[in-house]
């Protein structure tokens, strides 16, 4: 039997709820526009949710998200969908989009969930835990994690067996197998893209043992050890569980690399690096962290003066991009450099090594689009029509662009990214009613 | 009449393990549970106060326990003060009781080596919370009217772009710009990275663009030279000075957007030779030489061919002022050799840098500088290069990293010192005027680079572009755009509300001295007739609740609403 796909309306689309979309969806409605805030993650918050501290202030990356998260779920003029993609983007006339968009089930009625976590305790499941960037295992019904918003359970199809232990448990009845997807037709008046980024895969690199060597692991890793809702009770390398002593930061892993197809700098490495490393240092007092580094680039308000404070905590600096990797019995690994302070070819021991990867393109946004063509950047990054004197247009009026879709940035110009979209976006509409 | 005594919860944030590293939270919690004569029926730990999930419990909590107000013990109160009072809100508190304590800065970030010493510190800053808590009274926000006009004071590419902005939205703006012409830097800048406009083309462009809007008033050659009132409602006047002709016109505005632009270093005499050789000369002179001239570059009369560029000079400095990185000289420094090359031919380029920091897609364009034949030279951390002159010769030398400490000569036709961005020298003034914050680096300090990245702490001023620190073109127009976002959605309404925390006089104590009209830095106070005395009166609208009027009254006649003499007094007896 089909259901008549159901219309809806808003003023304005914003596609991404991380940072840079909540920020501009507040922006918005904050203003008075209705603002349909539209997310494929089961939670909003994007990457910024998910780190311990942000630099250079050391502020806890949640203390920032999840009041922002918070305003965001309460705003009366705030819609959001979870779980949900775009596509068919059309322009029908200047102030007139329409769009599909395709709600995937959840499971469970989140209104009803009080996310109790007794049907994760029932779930026989085990998978890796997306959420904890592969460290430890989730249940196929699970909630995403502990300051995830909405903050309800979810059921895992592809993995689920079907068992039923999660229904039988629940005290408020609120799974529901029954759910389908859902499909709306929506008009809109103004869309903002901001779908962020996607991370370097540093299994593109074999000299660098990733996902083979179990004591190297990635930054977005070490990010969830680090913070607060973090997976371990301590810093541990995950091959033997071992508090590791002597650790090894490899910078510009899928950056400034035509090799792997991203000549392009990250903008970001080299900081959250170096925050790390003083986390470490103040986490693991008596161990030794070693950031191994072609150019420090420490650019931003503050971020020289952090650079400098993290040498002054005993954070050793090497000059030298790292050749290759090898595993030694026992799950040690050997940096091969060249030591460019000193001139030569050297190899060190470390017992758990970061590899700092590097921000790329978040891939096929131009395709939500029907009529229209979004332009991409040469490095496919969405591109910006007048990049320098309007950043937040695109190559389709009244499509605005914001954050790390357009191109590497740290969360202060992500902000100010999305305060340049929300501004671009207000005045089309503005502009509309006369 | 006996006030029934207060119930108060009082929460204290883990923030994280930011506090909890160094405050033993729950010691905390234990001191004050049940405390000062049972007024705390209640005392709870949280990982993340500011957190959805506790807001949430917050509002249960304080309707279930039928709580009077709250303390919330976490970070500073420029964080979370407002998300607090608006938990007070929609558990239907009045906003004002809600007491805030900063055990993160004031303990645990100042003491991160004495843990005990900042636990204890911290249970008096909550001691001292609940008992201000007691007397915090139910107070009504004002309601002023506010004037939907800005001011933009500078005409640079972020003021430009933030006044077509806020016309744009139908709001009425005023530019205000020191110098005759508009355009800032960008106007004297020729060809420009990433793309094929000039910066005189662009600014072409956008005052074209601006000229279109019926309500944006340009005034150019003037500034501004005074400033009372509030947000909604500051009065500026500013003074014309055109044809020899002066001229002050005085305006209303709802708010002030800063968009004063920056200076370039200047090298000191004798810094890497500057002042002892026509040949040496800084980035902005070089950029514009190579705009104006074509065939050949000549300098002095010569053919350049060996260019060395010299960078960070007056950036990252180890015994100066200017510590910080100055985020886009490596970029403009390569973007003017690049250009240089290809628009001249015969060109050598050799870049003594301390690391390149082309971040972003910038890195684009060192790659190309690479590919076009120019020779990187990198000094060690404790050895930067010197400039000597030989009878005519002007030799820089290095011990270059990448070529293991050995020492390098090239002998320059042309010296350009990178420098960078730093303060405007009238910001004391103009700063001063509006009684800016100033970061450790010189530059408008934002309230949070994060959470309010165009606010200052002043109510109604936001500040864009290169005043608030280096910027490109780009980042300067997204900052310009978002606190243009920002002073429109506080006036769009025509209506603001502020916080009623201001002083208050008793007419029955006022002798008149005028001590409190000498002592306001805002000129809040006036000297008015009530009945048969001449006493003090304070300008509600204008009064920023400083409190510097307060300590010198002798009859002790003023207070401060939400910080009173009661207050304080309740909250030194809790700490001692």
């Amino acid at each position: 039997m089909e259901n008549p796909i159901k219309n809806i309306a808003y003023d304005a689309l914003v596609v991404g709820a991380g940072i840079a979309g909540g920020e501009v969806a507040l922006n918005l409605a904050n203003t008075g526009y209705k603002v349909l805030l539209v997310d494929k993650e089961l939670s909003v918050g994007g990457k910024m949710i998910m780190l311990s501290k942000v630099f250079p202030t050391l502020d806890c990356a949640a203390c920032i998200t999840t009041p922002k998260v918070s305003e965001i779920s309460r705003h009366p003029n705030i819609t959001i969908f979870t779980g949900s993609e775009v596509s068919n983007i059309k322009k029908l006339s200047e102030n007139e989009f329409t769009a599909k968009v395709t709600k995937h089930p959840r499971y469970v009625r989140v209104e009803d969930c009080t996310a109790c976590q007794l049907c994760e305790k029932a779930c026989p499941v085990n998978v890796r835990d997306q959420y904890q960037f592969g460290l430890i295992g989730r249940k196929a019904a699970f909630i995403p994690f502990s300051i995830c918003s909405p903050k309800a359970a979810a059921i895992d199809i592809e993995n689920c067996t079907l068992c039923g232990a999660c229904e039988k448990v629940c005290p408020t009845n609120c799974i529901d197998f029954t759910q389908e997807t859902e499909v709306m037709n929506l008009h809109v008046k103004t869309v903002v893209i901001a779908t962020g980024f996607d991370m370097f895969d540093a299994k593109k690199m074999p000299r660098y043992g990733y996902g083979q060597y179990k004591n190297v692991i990635t930054a977005l890793q070490m990010e969830r050890e680090l913070a607060p809702t973090r997976p371990f009770n301590t810093i541990l390398r995950p091959g033997d569980g071992k508090v590791p002593d002597k650790i090894a930061y490899v910078l510009c892993v899928g950056s400034r690399d035509a090799s792997v197809g991203n000549p392009l700098c990250s903008q970001i490495c080299c900081m959250y690096s170096i925050k790390q490393a003083q986390l470490l240092m103040g986490a693991l007092p008596m161990a030794d962290v070693t950031i191994y580094y072609i150019n420090i680039r420490s650019f931003g308000k503050g971020f020289e003066e952090f650079y400098q404070q993290a040498k002054g905590m005993g954070v050793n600096f090497v000059k030298g991009k790292i050749g290759r990797i090898s595993e030694k019995e026992g799950g040690n690994l050997i940096l091969r450099y060249e030591d460019i302070n000193e001139g030569k070819l050297q190899e060190a021991e470390h017992d758990m090594v970061i590899l700092s990867t590097g921000v790329l393109p978040n891939t096929g946004i131009d395709k939500f689009f029907e009529n229209q063509t979004l332009s991409l950047d040469p490095f496919n990054f969405v591109g910006q029509s007048d990049a320098l004197a309007s950043p937040a247009r695109t190559s389709i009026d009244g499509v605005f662009v914001a954050g790390t879709a357009t191109g590497p940035m740290d969360i202060p110009d992500s902000i100010l990214s999305a305060g340049a979209a929300s501004s671009e976006a207000i005045s089309y509409l503005v502009s509309q009613q006369y | 009449m006996e006030k029934k005594p207060k119930r108060i919860g009082v929460y204290i944030c883990h923030c994280g393990g930011n506090i909890s590293d160094y405050v033993d939270v729950e010691k905390v919690r234990q001191a004050v549970d049940g405390g000062d004569a049972e007024i705390v029926v209640m005392a709870k730990t949280t990982m993340f106060a500011c957190s959805d999930a506790n807001q949430r419990d917050m509002v249960e909590d304080i309707k279930a326990n039928n709580l009077d107000s709250v303390v919330v013990a976490s970070c500073s109160p420029k964080l979370h003060q407002l998300t607090f009072r608006n938990v007070s809100v929609r558990a239907d508190l009045n906003k004002y009781t809600y007491v805030h304590a900063n055990i993160r800065e004031q303990a645990s970030w100042a003491h991160s080596d004495n843990k005990m010493g900042a636990t204890e510190k911290a249970i008096h800053l909550v001691k001292a919370a609940i008992a201000k808590s007691k007397y915090a009274e139910a107070l009504e926000t004002n309601k002023i009217k506010a004037k939907k006009a800005v001011a933009v004071i500078g005409a640079g590419v972020a003021g430009i772009k933030a006044a077509i902005s806020l016309a744009e939205k139908d709001t009425e703006v005023i530019l205000i710009e020191k110098e005759p012409f508009v355009g800032g830097r960008v106007a004297q800048w020729g060809s420009l990275f990433s793309t094929n406009e000039t910066g005189k083309e662009m600014i072409d462009r956008l005052s074209a663009d601006m000229s279109k809007y019926k309500n944006i008033t340009l005034l150019t050659n003037s500034e501004v030279i005074d400033n009372k009132g509030s947000v909604g409602n500051i009065s500026l006047k500013v003074r014309t000075n055109s044809d020899g002709n002066e001229k002050i016109t005085e305006l209303v505005v709802g708010s002030v957007l800063m968009a004063t632009g920056f200076d370039y270093y200047t090298p000191e005499d004798g810094e890497f030779g500057y002042g002892t050789s026509n040949k040496i000369i800084t980035l902005p002179v070089f950029k514009n030489m190579i705009d104006n001239q074509k065939g050949k570059l000549i300098h002095n009369g010569s053919e350049v061919k060996n260019i060395a560029y010299i960078y960070c000079v007056g950036s990252r400095q180890t015994d100066g002022e200017n510590t910080y990185c100055s985020r886009n000289c490596c970029t403009s420094t390569i973007h003017a050799a690049v250009t240089a090359k290809q628009k001249f031919g015969d060109i050598t380029n050799y870049h003594f840098n301390r690391g390149l920091r082309t971040y972003g897609k910038q890195e684009i364009l060192y790659a190309d500088s690479l590919r076009q034949g120019d020779i990187y030279l990198q000094s060690y951390e404790d050895g930067l290069p010197t400039v000597v002159t030989e009878g005519k010769k002007t030799i820089v030398k290095i011990n270059d990293i990448l070529t293991n400490g050995r020492e390098i000569e090239v002998e320059a036709d042309l010296v350009v010192l990178v420098t960078g961005m730093v303060p405007r020298s009238d910001n004391s003034s103009i700063g001063s005027l509006f009684k800016l914050p100033k970061g450790r680096d010189k530059f408008y300090n934002e309230v949070h680079m994060k959470l309010r990245p165009v606010e200052t702490v002043i109510d109604g001023i936001t500040i864009a572009g290169a005043c608030q620190g280096p910027k490109n073109i780009a980042e300067s127009v997204n900052s310009a755009l978002s606190a243009s976002t920002k002073s429109y959605s506080i006036l769009s309404k025509g209506e603001l509300e502020t916080d009623p925390l201001i002083a208050v006089i008793d007419p029955e104590k006022c002798t008149w001295c005028g001590a409190c009209e000498a002592a306001c830095p805002f000129d809040a106070i006036l000297k008015v007739e009530n009945g048969k005395k001449v006493i003090a009166e304070i300008n509600n609208s204008v009064c920023k609740g400083c409190g510097m009027c307060t300590p010198v009254c002798e009859p002790d006649a003023i207070d401060l609403i939400a910080c009173s003499s009661k207050e304080i007094m309740s909250m030194i007896d809790a700490l001692v």
